[in-house]
Order: C-alpha cells, then structure tokens, then sequence
C-alpha cells in the first residue's frame, strides 16, 4: 500500500427503527434458526435498500462536513438492489446531489460486494484535495419465512467518506493525521458451489443446509483472505466479520487469529440481523465510530470468496473518525407486523389503479423531490416549490425562478392521520403493510428564510404524534411504484429522530 | 343584461342505484324537473343545454353532455358538458344564467349527473382523488378526507373548533336529511354516533364525511322575456357569483378558510345587492363536516373562527335564524359529484316554491346556493329571491 490510497475521512450508518426479536420468531415457529441474532431490523414499507443507502450515506456526509457537490466518485453495494436492472447510482447520486460528471459503480450479487465497494474505491482514488468517494453498502436480504435465511435477515447500511488526506483540516487542528488508512487488504476465493445463492427471478436467498460444507466454505475463505494481511493479531482493537447469523463470525474467530471480544466489538449481527453486503461495512463504521485504532475487516461471499482489509485509524486516544451512526432501535414489532411490512401478508397494490404520474412528468419533478430545489420569485421574492408557473404569492406569472436549494427542515402547518380505508388506492399496499401514516403540509425553509409549503408522509414516528409547530425534517422514502417503476422522494420525521 | 329565472328543478333520488345508468338517471332528473315547471315545459322550447359531471369510473367521459340530452331527446341543440369536479353542475347552472342574460337563450337546461357507486372499493377510491392537485398533494398519500382533515386540523388550531362542533354539523343535516324523500342516507344520527364514529382521516370520523352517491339533478333557466308563460310567482336569479383559486391546499394563502368561496360570494352578494345577513335559507358544501363550518365563515355568516359556535348555538337548524342544508345537504341527502351543485338548486326551488314539505322554511323570499370543487380550487354561489313570501 502506498500513501496514495485515499483514506476513510469519516462514517455514517442507519438501520431502519424497528426490530422483531428473537423470541417472537420462537413463539410464531416454536423455534428460532438463527443462532446468535437477539432482534433484526425491520425496514418499513416504503424503505428498500436505496433510501437506506441514502440515509447511511447523507450521515456520512453530513458527519464529514462536505456536500454531495464534494463527490466525485460514487459506489453502491447491495445484494438486494430494488431492480435487478437499472443502474440506481444515478439515482442514489440525484438524491444526494452527487455531481453529473462523477462515477458511478453498483456492485451486487455477493454479500461481498460492500468490501468489494470500498476496494474499488481504495484503487480508483484519490480524486484530488477538494473531491472525494462515497461507498455505499446497503442491504436488506430476505428468505422463505421458514428459512434459517430468513429468521436471520436484518437490514442496515454503511457509508463511507473517502479522500485524499482522510480530512486534513480536523487533523491539522489536532496537530495529528486523521482518517483512517486501509493498511493492507487480501483476497481469497475457491469454488463452494450452493453455499447461500438466490435464483434469478427469486427475492429469497438460500443455503443448502449442509453445515459442515458451508462453514468450511465460510472459514476456509476467510482465513485465506487473511493470511494475504502482514499483521499482529495482538493489535486489533475489533473485527468485522461477515455475519450471516450470530454465531458464525466467532467459530470463524481460530481462523483469523483474533478473539471473541475483538469479533464482538465489530459486530451488528446481535441487533441488526445478517444485513448481507452491508454486514462487514457496519461492522468496520461501529468500530471506527467507537474509536478503535486497528479494525480486521473480513468478509464473505458465497461461492465462494473473501475479502479481508486491515483499516487504522489515524486518530488517537480512542476519539474515533468523525461519523453519524442510526442503528438505534426504535420500535418493537410483533412477527405478524414484520411478515405485512414486508409483504408477505399483502397481497399487492389493487387493480383499481392509482393516480397516473407518467415517468417523464415524475422525472421533471426531480429536482424537487430528490433534491429540494425551490424557486424565488423574481418580483415579490416568496419561494415556490415546486418553482413553475405563477408564483403561489403574487400570483405573476414567472419567467424564471431563482433556484435555492430548501435546507430539508421546516414546521408542520397542519397534519392528519389516513386511517385504514382512508388512502388512494397506489398507496393501500402501503398502508396494509404499515397502517395508518401521517400526512402533512409543511412549511420547508429557505436557505436565506422564507419558506414553500408541500405536503408530505410523515415517517418515523407512531402515526399522529406530528402537530402543528413541531420540527420536521425531510428523508427519502419510496413514494409509490406504478407500471414498475418506484418513484422515490422525500418525506418528513421530526428532527432528530430516524 | 336582462335578468334570468329559474323557472324549475328537481333531482332524482339520490343513492345507490345498480339499475340506473348516467342516461337514465339524467332522463329521471329532467323529467322531474320539465313537470316542476309551474306552467308546464315543452322541451321543444328549451335553447341550449349545460350538464356538469366528472365523468366517475371514466363511463363516458367524452362528449357526456351530448350523450345525456339526446338520450332524452333534445335533439339537436348545442350541450356543453362542464366539469369542475363538485362544482360542476353548480358552474352548469351559472353558464345556462350566463347564456340567458347575454341574450343567446331564452330558456336553457342546466343538470348534473354522476355514478359513483358500481365500482369496486379501489376503483372508486381512485376517482375520489382525481380532483387533488395529483403530482403533490395526492402522491403525499391523500383524496380529499385527507385534505380536508388538514383544514380541520388547522382551523381547530387556529381558533379552537371542536370535534364536537364537527358532529353538530352531522346531527344536524342528518335530521334535516331525514325529512327529505331523495335523501341517501335519510335517518338521524345522535351526536355519540358521529363522536364515536370511526376515524377517516383524522381528526374527521365516518360521520364527518359525505357518501359516494349515484344521481341526477335539472334546473331549467328562463329570460325575464319568456318567464310569465313558465310561472307567475317567478324566482330570480339575483346574483351569482364564482372564483378560482390554486387547487392544491398547499399552494393557498389560508389552510382555515376557501378564497375561492369568500370571492363567489362576495360576487353574489354585490350583484343581488344584498348582505349575508338579508340570506333566509342556504345550501352549502358540506362534503365535509369542516366545510359547512368553512363555508359559514367564507359567506359571511359569521365572522372567521365562530362556524364551530354558529352550529353549536342551533341558529342554522331548520327551525333556526338561517337554516342551512335543509336538504340534508351533501352529507345525509348525499354526493353525486357532477349533480351536487344542480341537487342544491333543487333545494332552493322547492323551498322558494313552498314545496319543501316537512323541511319547509317559512316566509323564505332569497336563499342561496353554495359549490365547492374539491378542496377549494372552484366554487360558485347563486342567490335566488321572490316578491312574495312563501306561504309553509
């Protein structure tokens, strides 16, 4: 490794708020399959691995003080991309304002593909002083629901802010170099046919149930990934290790040379389930973020190969890397509320139609659903958003708006509850899957003041429990998905919740 | 401009009706309203036609118009269908005014005519919203419940109206629906039922909103030249009023009251030369509870912010100061979304003609009439007046 690579500049990570435990699968099955895992993430109706992706990524952003404008080199990694075709870095970096010139790469069809993620950006960068990479990880895999696959499978993603000095400015300060370095990384891969695999077509993964092969796959790759890795065992701080359950990181604990502890101080699997290609990049954010100095990253793909990189951080004294991490849990769903959010209950959108948005319309409005652009209206100055047409508060008719940017936090005017029955028809899946939402119209702030009204979903609290005057801000969520394109856009929490 | 008449009116039933197709529900209404002409009409003497509906379920919605007035014979003579959501056959009735005042009718026919109740739960769930603004307000998962449920929300914020007064408004029209023939959902209801009603968007329950109905409903409008051989007790269209404003809630001024309805009715009041306060009856929008409270506010009958009192104190109740809705309004009488505007003119002709029945409002010389489309994008206010008190 040479001075050249970039370095990991900051973190950021989300898991979805809700968690089904352990217990309740054992009370629905009578039994539990995945050993190790205590509760796993439920990600609601209208998140998918995108808008997770999304939430790890603008943290991981936010936390390293720069904008989507900054990146110049985009990677987004998941075994369960909401499309099995299209390549959805555009819209990822439409949705974080990643500039139209930068590039773009999707990996997927391993959960290997998150380590794969930040390797490809280790070579590809650095991207000069005032540019930066941002690798994505994000998945929520799924399985049969009588799977042990599935009793394991959680939902989470990482990100990573990638530059050349790893964020100079706080280090110079410190008087110390910050980031963290990737100081050596090891491939291995051997073929283990049937080792976890989903079939085209098929949203399930599975295993073969041939435990012995399977481990052997899981601990032969691994540890083959690891002998590349001139390291001491003796200094890493935590490893993070591919989980996909809770149990199989730490009989894989003799093969990579560390202990127990060390593997359960990079671990997510506990709380978060087995989130698949984002499994190894949460553990690597947990670990930074919680300022450990030497992090074993090794990961598994099935097939089988392994990835193993050896990341230190810069920082010392146990500070950590700057990172905004959202894994808390937040609320407790029964099996029953988890198999509807996923749909397994519903049986789809009705045939009643929705309202008809074409494609080309949805795409014009973008800019504002993706991106909170809003227009000043050149005569009186109110912001308009959308920006089009007459201007909502002198009524000219305007030529062109001055475009600003909404800074995504604003204050509910009003708000009402949908209850069952109560929703348009493109959003009665939904509904079965989640229950009631929130609607609202909210009054979204200028960068300068002023503000634009907009109604919207209000996601992340219990149905209700938004009012008049409260403090929102906006996130990206599926809006609906008609003739099979999901159309995304943002909606609005309370601030500081997730 | 020479003064225009509304010589006749009268709906169908209002309710669901499988047998019954657009066309024979719009024969059933222009019948009934052809036989309430007090002289008698011959079709042949009709000029013109004006026939408001959405078109629900999408059944015709091409040349509608046409389809309805020659379905019943008036052949030949220029239709015009209007759509402006719920306010579309109100906004019928003021083009049939608008083409006997300037002179190129002498009598014109204006309905409305809507099908609402043979669709599947989705389907009909799909046409409620079309009248949203689409890209924004319906895609934040709402129809019109929703939106309605916001102003409500805002306006018990703003001035501290009540659920409670909400279901004043449902008690109420609901005992005014009862004594109404045409009435969809025509029985009472206690102010625990609407209470406790189960929530649609909340804070509005079941009870604070209006049915999906099937019905017709014909006016016919006549030139001050041609009115004494329709009737010798005439009644005037004195004033009629309309406004537009943006048709997503978000996009507006105010969330607590509707511009669009304060401008008809400002509009109607000059022309009639009246104040709200002259007004003895009114049919109002009340597709939603929060609605007839908005409406109160936006024509005048009380000051913004005292609707939820107005209601409360009993003083728009039949036997009240300004009775409002005695057809049950839109929320007992029922919705049919393209004939609601022509339903309420119904309501003024039977009242100013004496022939309200159980409903009756006595010594009423002017009522008025008041149409909403969606949640405020469109509206329309007539007021009709007579010489001579009406005789209960």
């Amino acid at each position: 490794m040479t001075d050249e690579n970039p370095k990991i500049e900051a973190v950021g990570a989300y898991a979805p708020r809700f968690r089904v435990s352990a217990e309740e699968f054992r009370q629905a099955w009578g039994q539990f399959h995945a050993a190790g895992v205590n509760s796993k993430a439920v990600p609601d109706a209208d998140e998918d691995a995108l808008t997770m992706g999304y939430e790890a990524a603008r943290r991981a952003l936010d936390a390293a003080d720069l904008a989507g404008a900054d990146v110049s080199f985009l990677i987004y990694a998941s075994t369960t991309p909401p499309l099995a075709e299209e390549d959805l870095s555009a819209r990822l970096g439409g949705m974080l304002s990643v500039p139209d010139d930068a590039t773009r790469h999707v990996l997927t069809g391993s959960t290997r593909a998150g380590t794969r993620a930040l390797d490809a950006a280790l070579s590809a960068g650095p991207w000069g002083e005032d540019a930066v990479g941002l690798v994505v990880a994000a998945d929520c895999p799924r399985g049969e629901p009588d799977s042990s696959e599935d009793h394991a499978a959680g939902a989470g993603a990482a990100a990573f802010v990638l530059s050349e000095s790893g964020g100079d400015a706080a280090g110079d300060a410190a008087g110390n170099a910050s980031g963290a370095e990737i100081a050596a990384r090891g491939e291995y891969a051997e073929e283990y046919p049937g080792t976890r695999f989903r079939r085209s077509g098929s949203e399930a993964v599975e295993g073969l149930g041939a435990t012995g092969y399977e481990r052997q796959a899981f601990t032969e790759t691994l540890a083959g990934a690891v002998e590349r890795l001139d390291f001491d065992p003796e200094a890493v701080d935590a490893a993070a290790v591919q989980a996909p359950n809770g149990k199989l990181p730490y009989r894989a604990a003799g093969a990579l040379g560390v202990g127990t502890e060390t593997i359960q101080a990079g671990a997510t699997v506990h709380d978060l389930g087995d989130t698949g290609a984002a499994s190894v990049p949460l553990g690597i954010a947990k670990a930074l973020a919680e300022g450990a100095e030497t992090v074993l990253a090794a990961s598994f793909g099935s097939g089988a190969g392994a990835d193993a990189l050896l990341v230190e951080s810069a920082g010392e004294g146990g500070e950590g890397i700057p990172a905004s991490l959202a894994l808390d849990d937040g609320e407790e769903v029964s099996y029953a509320e988890y198999l509807r959010k996923r749909g397994e209950l519903t049986s789809g959108p009705p045939d009643g139609g929705g309202a008809y948005v074409s494609v080309p319309s949805w795409k014009r409005t973008l800019d504002q659903r993706h991106r909170l652009l809003a227009g000043k209206c050149p005569d009186c100055g109110s912001l308009n958003f959308p920006p089009e047409g007459a201007c909502n508060a002198c009524k000219s008719l305007v030529d062109d708006y001055e475009t600003v940017e909404l800074t995504g936090e604003g204050t509910v005017e009003a708000a009402t509850v949908i209850s069952q029955g109560g929703a348009p028809p493109e959003f009665a899946e939904q509904q079965a899957q989640s229950g009631d939402f929130g609607v609202a119209v909210v009054a979204l702030e200028g960068p300068d003041g002023g503000e634009a009204s907009i109604p919207a979903q209000v996601v992340g609290v219990e149905a209700g429990s938004v009012e008049i005057g409260d403090r929102v801000e906006t996130t990206m969520r599926r809006i609906y998905t008609q003739e099979g394109v999901t159309r995304y856009g943002f909606k609005i929490r309370p601030q500081g919740t997730k | 401009m020479r003064d225009a008449y509304l010589v006749g009116a009268a709906q169908t039933d209002f309710g669901s009706f499988p047998d019954e197709s657009y066309r024979s529900l719009f024969r059933t209404a222009f019948e009934a309203a052809r036989d309430s002409v007090p002289a008698g009409l011959d079709p042949e003497e009709i000029d013109e036609a004006v026939v408001g509906t959405l078109g629900v379920g999408g059944r015709q919605l091409g040349l509608s118009g046409p389809a309805a007035t020659e379905h019943v014979g008036l052949h030949g003579i220029p239709t015009t269908r209007v759509e402006n959501a719920c306010a579309a056959s109100g906004y019928a009735v003021r083009q049939a005014v608008q083409a006997v005042k300037s002179g190129m009718a002498d009598v014109v026919l204006a309905g409305g005519v809507e099908i609402m109740t043979d669709m599947s739960g989705d389907a009909t769930k799909y046409w409620l919203g079309v009248s949203g603004e689409t890209e924004w307000e319906r895609l934040s998962g709402t129809t019109f419940a929703g939106v309605y449920a916001q102003m409500a929300d805002a306006h018990m914020a703003e001035y501290g109206t009540t659920s409670e007064q909400m279901s004043h408004v449902a008690v109420k029209n609901h005992r005014n629906g009862a004594k109404n023939p045409h009435a969809q959902l025509g029985f009472e209801c206690s102010l625990d039922d609407a209470e406790n009603a189960q929530t649609v968007a909340d804070p509005l329950t079941l009870y604070h909103c209006c049915p999906t109905t099937d019905g017709a409903a014909c006016a016919v409008i006549a030139s001050e030249e041609v009115v004494s051989e329709y009737t010798d007790d005439p009644i005037r269209v004195a004033g009629v009023g309309a406004a537009s404003d943006a048709v997503g809630l978000f996009q507006r001024d105010s969330y607590t009251g509707i511009e669009a309805s304060q401008r008809a009715g400002e509009t109607a009041y000059q022309r009639a030369g009246i104040t709200p306060d002259e007004v003895d009856f009114a049919e109002v929008h009340d597709c939603f509870s929060i609605a007839e409270i908005l409406a109160y506010e936006d024509l005048g009958f009380c000051e913004p912010g005292e609707g939820g009192e107005l209601v409360e104190s009993g003083k728009t109740a039949l036997d009240g100061d300004l009775p409002v809705n005695t057809s049950g309004g839109l929320k007992s009488k029922g919705h049919p979304i393209g004939a609601t505007g022509a339903g309420q003119v119904a309501e003024a002709f039977k009242q100013l003609s004496g022939e309200a029945g159980d409903r009756q409002v006595e010594g009423a010389t002017r009522g008025l009439t008041h149409n909403v489309g969606g949640s405020g994008g469109g509206a329309v206010v007539h007021v009709f007046e007579k010489e001579r008190e009406v005789e209960a």
